[in-house]
């Protein structure tokens, strides 16, 4: 396996963010070098911390274990923690092209701020009065607030973006005309036209799209749809409806859904969740008919089943004859779908799709008209926000390329690391999941008020923790002596002898170092702390020390797993280095620092005692330093300089 | 490979005590393998030396380098620019390469920083066994891969002493008696019969002892026609 195989969690992501890199800063507290990873490819980290889809749990390999790491929770908590920050991104050199986007959602503003970074003059052209999309107008606030929409929102447009808000494409100007001004168009107009199911009675009063619905009550409405709502469809909207509508007084909310919870795209935890707070949910169950005296009184709904023709591979599911039956209700909210809005637009030469969609000639989002790009919603048709995103950068890069006259992009698919084998799975320690801090339901279903109440620093430290680092274990240089001391001393058994050198299987190491620490040749280097960030830790310890001109000064190193911001009281004289496990503290660091002056060095308070998360690390530690004491009584200094001490010696 | 372990660390301060510029030259092959000369040994070592020297407030400038191969006269004479720069070489390799160091670069003493100790095999972890003396005359196809000339305290190559009890040395318990395992390893291998034929006493070679290549000594003139 390469040794630059990307972690699950990064491939499965459609922007591939480096999600081992952050989950592992916020590991030692570090939400500034958190926030700044994730935003080097996302401008939306407040709003993917709460509603992404999540691919990369899906994906994580922690899952082999108990359960994945809660990225996105820590993605939240990271923007949480920083929001008040002050921004630092660094331009490219500026160009004179001017670049339009239209439409100020997801897909469109990372598009903006793409290419805003780029060097380009950017001007949003929004139809509605708020940017965000359907993050402002279709995402109830108990799920999205607001306020998180914003700040990532303002972020981008501290960079220094023009924003037209109330412009609308084919009312208020042509992307003809946008092409006098502008030397690149990037459409991403979304796609918030509701579907309508076939059924009779569809026109009859009581009968509302989700997109309205919510787009009402984002605006600070409180529409009261009555005691029982029928929402129709499996999505996320539909399941926000039904949430929305307890929230506004309705006590008999249904959700039917014409296959099973598993197709559901609104995923199980949802469901759970709506059900906490009284949602009703009919699966395999679709409408005919909606029947009422002037008004919508009850849905004709169908049984449906699976069905088991041959010759499809896709699972279709079809009514059950003779299944019919009748739910009352006051309201029914539909949301079964959504498609484009593009029939305003006036150039006829745009390609649409059947659905009005644009069709795009190829990933990057060229359309049939020079210098015009689209992407997101309006191109996919409705995808989550995190695929938006994900378009807006294609959109910014191939405008770019566009309007410098460069090759297109080189697209690779990135090579993964492989599954944990079982024999490495039955090595790990388990640790539980952090469990999300949830509003209680009583106070939920009277308020939009935020559900989930985001991770406290101990939960995001301790849920970050639990990553396995994949992929930035050891890595053997040309070095290798090929003495296979690594091979013997793996507590995983992942080093190997090779045919020439020794081996070490990346996807399979847990990056405890301990080969590192023993390998005679230093020619083995751990990428989760490469001995050279190790040995700067420790020098800038020492230089701390005797800058502040200290006769006696002493260096602890200390355990991050344990204490992962380090000890909390600092005692004078005392220069603290953190390393992740204390067996990575090799005999040359235990000594190296008397050389400087320090009068001791200490492990201080070693997790190992209890479970550590290493397996067999202790006897590393003990084992250098035992190494380190016998090399200082050689050189005349007293051996008890070196020492552990545990939290039960204080 | 050629096993060799670190002199004591008394030892080696006292070698060095009158310079004030070391060059501790690793190497990267047999020693670096038996953990006593690679790149780690010598930072460790290199880290002791001025530590000690700071104990006494005497001054040094110590560096550090490893050389692939210190028995490679190539390799040794990549490293003389920088050893210009030092008074004296602490040579972490074997006895050859600390000769090699000295026969190229001869204007700065080179120094043994190690003990060689034998030609041998790990047979644990930190653990060696000596298993060829090099006596120029192998034996090894009669006596099933193992070799009485070293591994017999006593170098008997014609089968045991009467001193072997219950498998063990009677030099020292610590060892097998090694004609008990040869003899136990030709069972294995159905080669008993080997043990009738007799090996000829050894020349004890006069040092040192030259290998010569003739097929592989490469010509003065080349021959024309051939």
């Amino acid at each position: 396996m390469s040794i630059s195989a990307m972690p699950p969690c990064q491939a499965a992501c459609p922007i591939y963010t480096d999600v081992r890199g952050y989950v592992s800063a916020i590991s030692r507290g570090d939400v500034e070098t958190a926030i700044g990873i994730i935003r080097q490819v996302n401008p939306f980290p407040s709003v993917c911390g709460r509603i992404c889809i999540r691919a990369c749990e899906s994906a994580c390999r922690r899952g082999q274990i108990d359960e994945p790491i809660a990225i996105a929770a820590l993605k939240r908590f990271a923007a949480d923690q920083t929001k008040d920050l002050k921004s630092s991104f660094k331009r490219g050199p500026f160009y004179n092209e001017k670049v339009a986007v239209i439409g100020g959602g997801p897909s469109g503003l990372t598009a903006a701020h793409d290419l805003t970074l780029l060097g380009y003059n950017v001007t949003v052209f929004e139809a509605h009065k708020e940017l965000g999309g359907m993050l402002s107008r279709g995402i109830p606030e108990y799920r999205l607030p607001k306020s998180a929409v914003k700040t990532d929102i303002d972020y981008i447009l501290s960079m220094g973006i023009e924003v037209k808000t109330g412009m609308v494409l084919g009312r208020d100007f042509s992307i003809d005309e946008l092409l006098k001004d502008y030397q690149a168009v990037f459409l991403a107009l979304g796609s918030e036209r509701s579907i309508f199911p076939k059924c009779k009675g569809i026109e009859m009063p009581g009968i509302i799209t989700a997109v309205e619905f919510l787009k009402q009550v984002s605006e600070g409405h409180r529409p009261y749809l009555g005691e029982s709502v029928v929402v129709v469809g499996g999505g996320h909207t539909a399941v926000d409806a039904a949430r929305t509508c307890i929230r506004l007084g309705s006590h008999d909310v249904t959700v039917i859904y014409r296959r099973t919870v598993k197709e559901m795209p609104a995923g199980k935890g949802e469901v759970d969740e709506a059900e906490h707070e009284g949602v009703k949910f009919k699966f395999l169950t679709a409408p005919v008919e909606f029947i009422g005296n002037g008004r919508v009184e009850k849905v004709r709904c169908v049984k449906m089943q699976l069905s088991h023709s041959s010759g499809s591979k896709r699972q279709s599911f079809l009514p059950v004859k003779d299944s019919e039956f009748d739910i009352n209700t006051d309201a029914v909210i539909l949301a079964i779908g959504y498609n484009p809005k593009t029939d305003s637009i006036e150039e006829v030469e745009i390609i649409s799709g059947k659905k009005g969609t644009i069709v795009v000639k190829d990933e990057l989002g060229t359309t049939n008209i020079k210098g015009v790009f689209a992407g997101g919603d309006v191109v996919s048709g409705p995808q989550s926000v995190i695929h938006a995103i994900a378009s807006g950068k294609k959109a910014a890069d191939a405008i770019h390329r566009y309007l410098r006259n460069l090759p297109p992009k080189e697209i690779e698919e990135p090579v993964v690391l492989r599954p944990l084998d079982e024999r490495i799975v039955s090595l790990i320690i388990k640790a539980v999941r952090q469990k999300m801090p949830m509003l209680p339901t009583e106070e939920r279903i009277k308020s939009f008020k935020e559900v989930q109440l985001g991770f406290t620093w101990d939960q995001a430290i301790l849920c970050a923790q639990r990553c396995l680092n994949c992929g930035a274990g050891a890595v053997i240089s040309e070095d290798c002596a090929a003495c296979f001391n690594c091979v013997l001393v793996c507590p995983y058994g992942v080093a190997t002898a090779g045919e020439e050198k020794a081996q070490i299987d990346i996807s399979q190491c847990q990056a405890c170092g301990i080969c590192a620490s023993e390998c005679p040749a230093s020619a083995i280097d751990v990428k989760l702390e490469t001995r050279e960030v190790s040995r700067k830790k420790l020098k800038k310890a020492v230089e701390t020390a005797k800058k502040e001109e200290l006769k006696d000064f002493s260096i602890n190193f200390y355990c991050q797993y344990e204490q992962p911001t380090g000890p909390s009281e600092k005692k004078k004289g005392t220069y603290t280095v953190g390393k992740p496990c204390m067996a990575r503290v090799s005999v040359y660091q235990l000594i190296q620092p008397f050389e400087e002056g320090s009068k001791a060095v200490e492990i201080h308070k070693c997790g190992h005692k209890k479970d550590c998360r290493f397996k067999g690390c202790e006897k590393w530690i003990i084992e250098h330093i035992e190494r380190a004491q016998k090399m200082l009584k050689d050189i005349g200094i007293d051996a008890d300089s070196v020492k552990v001490i545990y939290e039960d010696d204080k | 490979m050629v096993i060799a372990e670190i002199k004591p660390f008394e030892e080696i301060k006292n070698l060095l005590k009158k310079y004030k510029k070391i060059l501790v030259a690793g190497c990267g092959s047999c020693v670096t393998v038996c953990l006593s000369g690679g790149k780690k040994q010598v930072e460790l070592l290199a880290s002791a030396l001025r530590t000690a020297r700071k104990i006494e407030s005497d001054d040094v400038v110590v560096g550090e380098m490893v050389i692939p191969r210190q028995c490679e006269p190539k390799f040794v004479d990549m490293i003389k620019d920088e050893a210009g720069k030092y008074e004296v070489i602490l040579s972490m390799g074997c006895g050859a390469g600390v000769q090699e160091i000295a026969e190229r670069i001869e204007n700065i003493p080179v120094l043994p920083a190690l003990n060689t100790t034998f030609i041998g095999m790990a047979d644990e972890q930190g653990q060696y066994l000596e298993v060829c003396a090099a006596c120029g005359d192998c034996i090894l196809s009669m006596t099933g891969g193992i070799c009485p000339v070293t591994r017999c305290a006593k170098s008997l190559i014609n089968g045991p002493c009467g001193g072997s009890q219950g498998g063990l040395c009677e030099v020292s318990k610590d060892n097998p008696c090694v004609w008990q395992l040869i003899y136990d390893r030709l069972v294995k291998l159905n080669m008993l019969y080997l043990l009738k034929g007799i090996s000829q006493p050894k020349t004890r070679s006069v040092h040192p002892r030259r290998m010569v290549r003739e097929d592989l000594k490469l010509k003065k003139e080349s021959t024309k026609g051939v």
